[in-house]
C-alpha cells in the first residue's frame, strides 16, 4: 500500500502544489467516508449476528419506523456534504488558472492526435513531440486542443486531467515542485491507439530548460557520415517528409500529420511512450510501426535494410 | 378472504381509462424527444450565420402554421360531436381536421423544397441538419398522427365506430393537440427565436 | 354493486375484450412465440437477460485475461476494443434494463393484484422489438466489426470519419430499438400501477418495489427519448454526412453529444439502481420479520432520487472545461443526491435491526449489497467534488466505481429478488446450499476484482486501454483483479446452475413459502393464468401479515377511510 504514496504516477504522490491539493481533498473525503463504511458495515454484520433467528417464539417488535431518526441521519449526511462542497470549490479555485497571472507563465499550446502530442513553444518557435520539458516550480499554462478526436492530458503527479476537444479550446495548468521526469498518458478513449499515447514531462532547472529550448530551436544537425546524408536524402525523397517535419531537412513543411523529428535524439521514448528510443527500437518501428503499435496511422514503407540504417542514422544525430 | 364490498374506502387509482392514461405517459414522453431537439438546434444557432433569416419564409409558414392550430379546434369539436351521437357532423370536422393537417404539410413541403433547390439540402451545413431534423420528426408525427384520424374516420363510414369507441377518440385527440403543441415550440425556435 | 367490486371478485379489471385464445394456453414453444400473458412475458425478458450476462461476461473475461499481464497480445487493440464497447453495450441495455423490466413485467401486476399489465399486446410487442434490438447490435459481427467507438460512442471518434465501419450503424439502429421496447414496458407499468391496484391498495398500501418500478419506468420515460433522438441524430452524422456533432469540420459540436448522452446516461444508472433498491426494501423487512423501517421515506427518497438524476449530468463531464458556476451547481446536485440513496441505505439496515434475521440467501445477498453499495456510494461521493474528478476520472477508479454500484449493488441486489422470487416463479425453491456456494465465491471475486482497481486508478491507469506499461505494480494488481473474475465467473455459473437444478429438482415452494405478506403471495407457485382466484383485504401494505396476525394488523390509513376496519 505505501507504494501508492511513493509511485510514479500516483495521484496521491504529488510532486506539485495542484496535485498536493487535490490529494489534500482526496485524503479528507476519504477519512470521513472510511468512517460512514466502518459505521454502516459494523452494523450490518451486527445486526446479522445479534439478532439472527434462533428459533425463538412469536414477532420480533414490528417497529414502522421513527420520524427524530429519520430526520436526523437525513441532516448529518446533509451537512457533512455542505462542508464537503465548500472545499471542492476552494480546491477547484485553487487549482485553476488564476484570472490575473502574476507575471508572464510560461505556456505552451498542446495539440492531441490520434496518437501523440504535439507541443509548440510560441515565444521562440520550437516543435517538439511526446516529451513535454518544462521549468520546475513555475506555473506552466498548458493550452489544449485536438487535430481530431477528443483526447485527454493527464499527468497525475502534476495536477488535473483535462480533455483536448475539437472545437473547444480549453486552458489548464501544472507545475513540477523539482526537476524530474512524470508520467502520464492520454485520458479519454480515442481509438486503437490509446493505450499508447502516453506523456512524458521533463521538468528541469530554470538554467538547463533554457539550454533545451535554445537547442531546440536549432535545425536538426547537418549530416557528418555518408549514411547520415543518404538518411536524410530518403527522409526528403521517400513519403517520411509528407507527415513528419525535421527543421533544416530541407523538405518544404506541410501539414502536420505526424510528430516533429528534429532532434529525435534528445528524446527518452519514441511512439508515444511504446518504445525507448534507441537506435534498434527505431529501426524496428519505422520498419514496421503496425506491429507494435496497431492501428497506427503511419504505413508500412517496406524499406531495405540499408534503408532504415541510414535513416536511423539521421534520425538520431546528435548535434 | 374478499368479498365484493371490501374494505371501507375503496381508494385506489383514479377511475381513468387505460389508453387515456397510456397516451398521456406517452406523450409525456414524447416531449422530452422534441425538448432534445429544440435545445440542440439552440445550442448550435451560434453557427448558424444568417442562413435562418435568408433562408426561411417566416410570415408564409406563420399563415400554414394557422392551419394546423385551427385542426385542433375542429378536432375538438369533432369530440363535442361524437359525444353527441351526431355522427355525421362527427366526420365533417374530422375530415376538416384532416385537411387541415394536410396543408400545414403542403407548407412544409414548399420550405423543403425552396431550401433544398436554394442548394441548403439535408446535409449542408449544421443549420440544414438541425433545420431538417427538427422540423422532420414534427412532420412524421403528424403524418402519424393524420393516419390515425383517417382509420377513425374510415372507421366511422363504415359504420363500425361508436360510443364504446371514445377512448380511442380521445387519445388520438390527445395526440393531435400534442402535435400542434410541438409546433408552437417548433414555430418559436426555428422562425422566431434563432433567425 | 359498483364497478369496482365487480372487478374485485374477477380478480382485476385488466379488461381483455376475449379470454386467452387458445394458442397461447398452455406451455408449449408456440405458447410462448404469441402469448400476451406477463408473467411469461416477464420469464422470456429474464432469460433473454440472461443470456446475455453470459456473453457479456465472456466479454469481460477476455479483456480480463488480456489485462493480466503488461504488454500482452492476447487481443489486439481493435478486438479490445470491440469488446470493451460491447461489454458495456450488452451488460447495460440487454442485461441489467431488460431483467429489471421482466422481473417488474412478472411481478408488479401480482403485487397490485391485477389480472395482467395494461397494454397486454403492447407488453408482447415491447418484448419482442428489444429482443430484435440485442440481436440487431450483434449482427454487426457479421460486417467484420462490432460497434468499437465504447458504449459512450463519444463524437468526434464514433464519426464516420474516424469510425468508417458499420458496427456503430447497427449499434444506433438496435438501441433505438430495444429503447422503444423499454419505453413501451415503461408506459405499460405506469398504466398498470395507476389504474389496476386492487380496491383498497391507496398509493401508501403499495408495496415498495411497485413503487420503485414506477418511478424508474417515470425515469425511463424521460431519459430514454432524448438518447434515440441523440442517436437519430449522430445516425444522421454518420450515414447522412449532417453537421451534428462534426467538430473541427462544420460547426458541429462534441460537446452536445455529451451533454445529449449524459443526459441519458446517468437517469440511466438509476434506472439500474432503483428496481434493486425495490428489491431490496422487499427482501429485508421479510426476513427480518418486521416491517421496513421509514415506509414513507423510503417511497419518498426514491421520488427525491427520481428527480435529482435529471439534475447531475455534467458530472460526467467534469473534466471537458466548462465554467466554474456550471461544475460548482453539478458537484452540489451530485453531492445532493447521495442523501436519499443513504436514507435508504440506514432504513434498511435498521429494519434488520432487533427482527429475527432468517440468514437465508435472499437476505445474504441483500446485506453484501448493502455494504458494497454504501462502498460505490463514497466513491461517487469522491467524483462528486470536482477536482478530485478531475484526477480520478476516466481511470481505473471509475471503473471500480461504477462496478461497485452496478455489480456490487444492482446485481447483488437482483440475486437477492431471484432467490426470493424463484419460488413464486416456478413452484420450486433454489438450493440452499449452492446459493451459498454462489454467495461466498461471489463475495470473494467481486471484490477481488474490482476493489484493486481503485488502487489502479489511483496509480494512474487509464480506463479504456487494451495494455499497459510495465509500471510499478500495475501487472501484479491487474493479475489480482484477473484471478478475482475467474473466481466471479465460476460464481455465476454456480447460480446458473442453481436455477436450473432448483427448476428440477428443488423442493416443492406453496404458495408462501417465506410467510411473506405482499399480494404475489396470495396465490399459487406458479399464479394461474389469472393470477388470483380471490384477493385478500387490502387495508396496509402488507395484506398477507394482517390476515395472519389479525391481532398485530395495523390499518394503514386512506384518504376515504370513515374508521379502522
Amino acid at each position: 500500500m505505501h507504494r501508492l504514496y511513493s509511485s510514479v504516477n500516483s495521484v496521491l504522490n504529488p510532486a506539485s502544489p495542484y496535485a498536493a491539493h487535490i490529494g489534500h481533498l482526496f485524503w479528507i473525503t476519504f477519512w470521513i467516508s472510511m468512517a460512514i463504511l466502518l459505521a454502516v458495515s459494523a452494523f450490518v454484520i451486527f445486526n446479522l449476528i445479534r439478532f439472527r433467528d434462533r428459533g425463538q417464539e412469536g414477532l420480533p417488535p414490528q417497529t414502522h419506523g421513527n420520524t427524530l431518526v429519520e430526520v436526523t441521519w437525513t441532516a448529518i449526511p446533509l451537512a457533512i456534504l455542505v462542508v464537503l462542497f465548500v472545499l471542492t470549490m476552494q480546491t477547484m479555485a485553487a487549482v485553476s488558472p488564476p484570472r490575473h497571472p502574476a507575471g508572464d507563465p510560461v505556456n505552451v499550446d498542446v495539440i492531441a492526435h490520434q496518437w501523440w502530442w504535439e507541443f509548440r513553444y510560441p515565444g521562440s518557435h520550437v516543435v517538439t513531440a511526446n516529451e513535454l520539458h518544462i521549468p520546475a516550480g513555475t506555473s506552466i499554462e498548458l493550452k489544449l486542443t485536438s487535430k481530431d478526436v477528443i483526447h485527454d492530458f493527464w499527468v497525475p503527479e502534476l495536477g488535473r486531467k483535462m480533455d483536448a476537444i475539437p472545437g473547444h479550446p480549453n486552458t489548464m495548468v501544472i507545475e513540477a515542485d523539482k526537476p524530474g521526469v512524470y508520467l502520464g498518458t492520454c485520458a479519454e478513449y480515442c481509438g486503437a491507439g490509446h493505450a499508447w499515447m502516453r506523456i512524458r514531462v521533463v521538468a528541469q532547472t530554470e538554467a538547463d530548460y533554457h539550454s533545451w529550448l535554445t537547442a531546440q530551436a536549432q535545425p536538426h544537425p547537418a549530416p557528418r557520415t555518408a549514411a547520415e546524408a543518404n538518411g536524410k536524402a530518403l527522409f526528403v525523397g521517400l513519403t517520411c517528409s509528407s507527415c513528419h517535419n525535421i527543421s533544416g531537412s530541407g523538405a518544404p513543411a506541410g501539414q502536420v500529420v505526424g510528430p516533429d523529428l528534429t532532434h529525435l535524439a534528445d528524446r527518452q521514448s519514441l511512439a508515444s511512450g511504446a518504445l525507448p528510443n534507441t537506435p534498434k527500437d527505431l529501426r524496428a518501428w519505422i520498419a514496421d510501426p503496425t506491429s507494435i503499435k496497431p492501428g497506427a496511422h503511419m504505413p508500412n514503407l517496406h524499406l531495405t535494410s540499408s534503408q532504415l540504417d541510414a535513416l536511423v542514422a539521421y534520425l538520431e544525430e546528435q548535434p | 378472504m374478499t368479498t365484493a364490498n371490501s374494505a371501507a374506502g375503496a381508494a385506489r387509482g383514479p377511475n381513468v381509462n387505460r389508453h387515456k392514461v397510456g397516451m398521456l405517459f406517452f406523450i409525456s414522453s414524447e416531449i422530452f424527444f422534441f425538448l432534445t431537439l429544440l435545445s440542440s438546434y439552440a445550442y448550435l444557432s451560434g453557427a448558424f450565420g444568417n442562413l435562418p433569416r435568408e433562408s426561411l419564409a417566416v410570415p408564409r409558414t406563420f399563415v400554414f402554421s394557422l392551419f394546423l392550430f385551427s385542426s385542433s379546434l375542429t378536432v375538438w369539436l369533432a369530440e363535442r360531436a361524437f359525444h353527441r351521437g351526431r355522427h355525421g357532423t362527427f366526420r365533417l370536422w374530422m375530415l376538416a381536421t384532416i385537411a387541415l393537417g394536410l396543408v400545414f404539410l403542403t407548407g412544409q413541403g414548399i420550405e423543403y423544397h425552396e431550401l433544398i433547390t436554394s442548394g441548403i439540402t439535408l446535409n449542408y451545413d449544421v443549420f440544414s441538419s438541425a433545420f431538417f431534423t427538427l422540423t422532420g420528426f414534427h412532420g412524421l408525427h403528424v403524418i402519424t398522427g393524420l393516419i390515425m384520424l383517417s382509420s377513425l374516420t374510415g372507421l366511422s363510414f363504415a359504420g363500425k365506430l361508436g360510443p364504446k369507441n371514445e377512448s380511442a377518440l380521445a387519445t388520438i385527440a390527445y395526440y393531435w393537440h400534442f402535435v400542434d403543441a410541438v409546433w408552437v415550440a417548433v414555430f418559436s425556435v426555428a422562425y422566431l427565436i434563432f433567425v | 354493486m359498483t364497478q369496482e367490486s365487480i372487478s374485485a371478485i374477477e380478480g382485476s379489471t385488466a379488461p381483455h375484450e376475449h379470454p386467452f385464445p387458445p394458442l397461447t394456453r398452455g406451455w408449449g414453444w408456440l405458447s410462448w412465440l404469441s402469448t400476451t400473458d406477463h408473467k411469461k412475458i416477464g420469464v422470456m425478458y429474464m432469460v433473454t437477460s440472461l443470456f446475455f450476462f453470459g456473453v457479456g461476461g465472456i466479454e469481460a473475461l477476455l479483456m480480463r485475461i488480456q489485462l493480466a499481464a503488461p504488454n500482452a497480445r492476447v487481443l489486439t487493440p481493435q478486438e479490445y476494443d470491440n469488446i470493451f464497447t460491447m461489454h458495456g453495450t450488452t451488460m447495460i441495455f440487454l442485461v441489467v434494463m431488460p431483467i429489471f423490466i421482466g422481473l417488474a413485467n412478472y411481478l408488479v401486476p401480482l403485487m397490485v393484484g391485477a389480472r395482467d399489465v395494461a397494454f397486454p399486446r403492447l407488453n408482447a410487442l415491447g418484448f419482442w422489438v428489444f429482443l430484435l434490438g440485442g440481436i440487431v447490435i450483434y449482427l454487426a459481427g457479421f460486417t467484420g466489426s462490432l460497434a468499437n467507438a465504447g458504449w459512450f460512442s463519444y463524437a468526434p471518434l464514433s464519426e464516420f470519419s474516424y469510425s468508417s465501419r458499420p458496427g456503430i450503424d447497427y449499434w444506433i439502429v438496435g438501441l433505438i430499438e430495444t429503447g422503444v421496447g423499454t419505453i413501451a414496458a415503461a408506459v405499460n407499468l405506469l398504466a398498470t400501477i395507476v389504474r389496476y391496484r386492487a380496491p383498497g391498495m391507496t398509493w401508501r398500501r403499495m408495496p415498495l418495489f411497485v413503487w420503485m418500478m414506477m418511478i424508474t419506468s417515470l425515469i425511463i420515460l424521460y431519459a430514454l427519448t432524448p438518447l434515440n433522438a441523440g442517436l437519430i441524430m449522430l445516425l444522421g452524422d454518420r450515414v447522412l454526412h449532417m453537421h451534428f456533432f462534426r467538430a473541427n469540420v462544420s460547426g458541429g459540436s462534441a460537446i452536445l453529444w455529451q451533454h445529449i448522452f449524459w443526459f441519458f446516461g446517468h437517469p440511466e444508472v438509476y434506472i439500474m439502481a432503483l428496481p434493486a433498491f425495490g428489491i431490496m426494501s422487499e427482501v429485508v423487512p421479510v426476513f427480518s420479520r418486521k416491517p421496513i423501517f421509514g415506509y414513507t421515506f423510503v417511497a419518498g427518497s426514491g421520488i427525491a432520487i427520481g428527480l435529482l438524476s435529471f439534475m447531475v449530468w455534467v458530472h460526467h463531464m467534469f473534466a471537458i472545461g466548462l465554467t466554474t458556476a456550471v461544475n460548482g451547481a453539478f458537484s452540489a446536485a451530485s453531492m445532493l443526491i447521495a442523501v436519499p440513496t443513504g436514507v435508504k441505505i440506514f432504513n434498511w439496515s435498521t429494519t434488520m435491526f432487533r427482527g429475527r434475521l432468517r440468514l437465508d440467501a435472499p437476505l445474504l445477498f441483500a446485506a453484501a449489497m448493502i455494504i458494497q453499495f454504501v462502498i460505490g456510494g463514497i466513491t461517487g461521493v469522491m467524483f462528486a467534488a470536482v477536482p478530485i474528478d478531475w484526477q480520478l476520472t476516466d481511470s481505473y477508479f471509475v471503473v471500480a466505481h461504477m462496478h461497485y454500484v452496478l455489480f456490487g449493488g444492482s446485481m447483488f441486489g437482483l440475486w437477492a429478488g431471484i432467490y426470493y422470487w424463484f419460488p413464486k416463479i416456478t413452484g420450486r425453491m433454489m438450493s440452499e446450499r449452492l446459493g451459498r456456494w454462489h454467495f461466498w465465491l461471489a463475495v470473494i471475486g467481486f471484490n477481488m476484482t474490482f476493489f484493486v482497481q481503485h488502487i489502479l486508478g489511483l496509480l494512474g491507469m487509464s480506463r479504456r486501454v487494451y495494455t499497459y506499461p510495465n509500471l510499478p505494480d500495475y501487472g501484479t494488481l491487474n493479475l489480482i483483479s484477473t484471478i478475482g473474475a475467474f473466481i466471479l465467473g465460476i460464481a455465476v455459473l454456480m447460480f446458473l446452475w442453481n436455477l436450473v437444478w432448483s427448476f428440477r429438482h428443488g423442493e416443492k415452494a406453496g404458495d408462501n413459502p417465506w410467510d411473506a405478506w405482499t399480494l404475489e403471495w396470495a396465490t399459487t407457485s406458479p399464479p394461474p393464468e389469472h393470477n388470483f382466484e380471490k384477493l385478500p383485504p387490502v387495508r396496509s401494505a402488507r395484506p398477507l401479515f394482517d390476515l395472519n396476525h389479525p391481532d398485530l394488523a395495523e390499518v394503514t390509513p386512506s384518504p376515504t377511510t370513515e374508521g379502522t376496519a
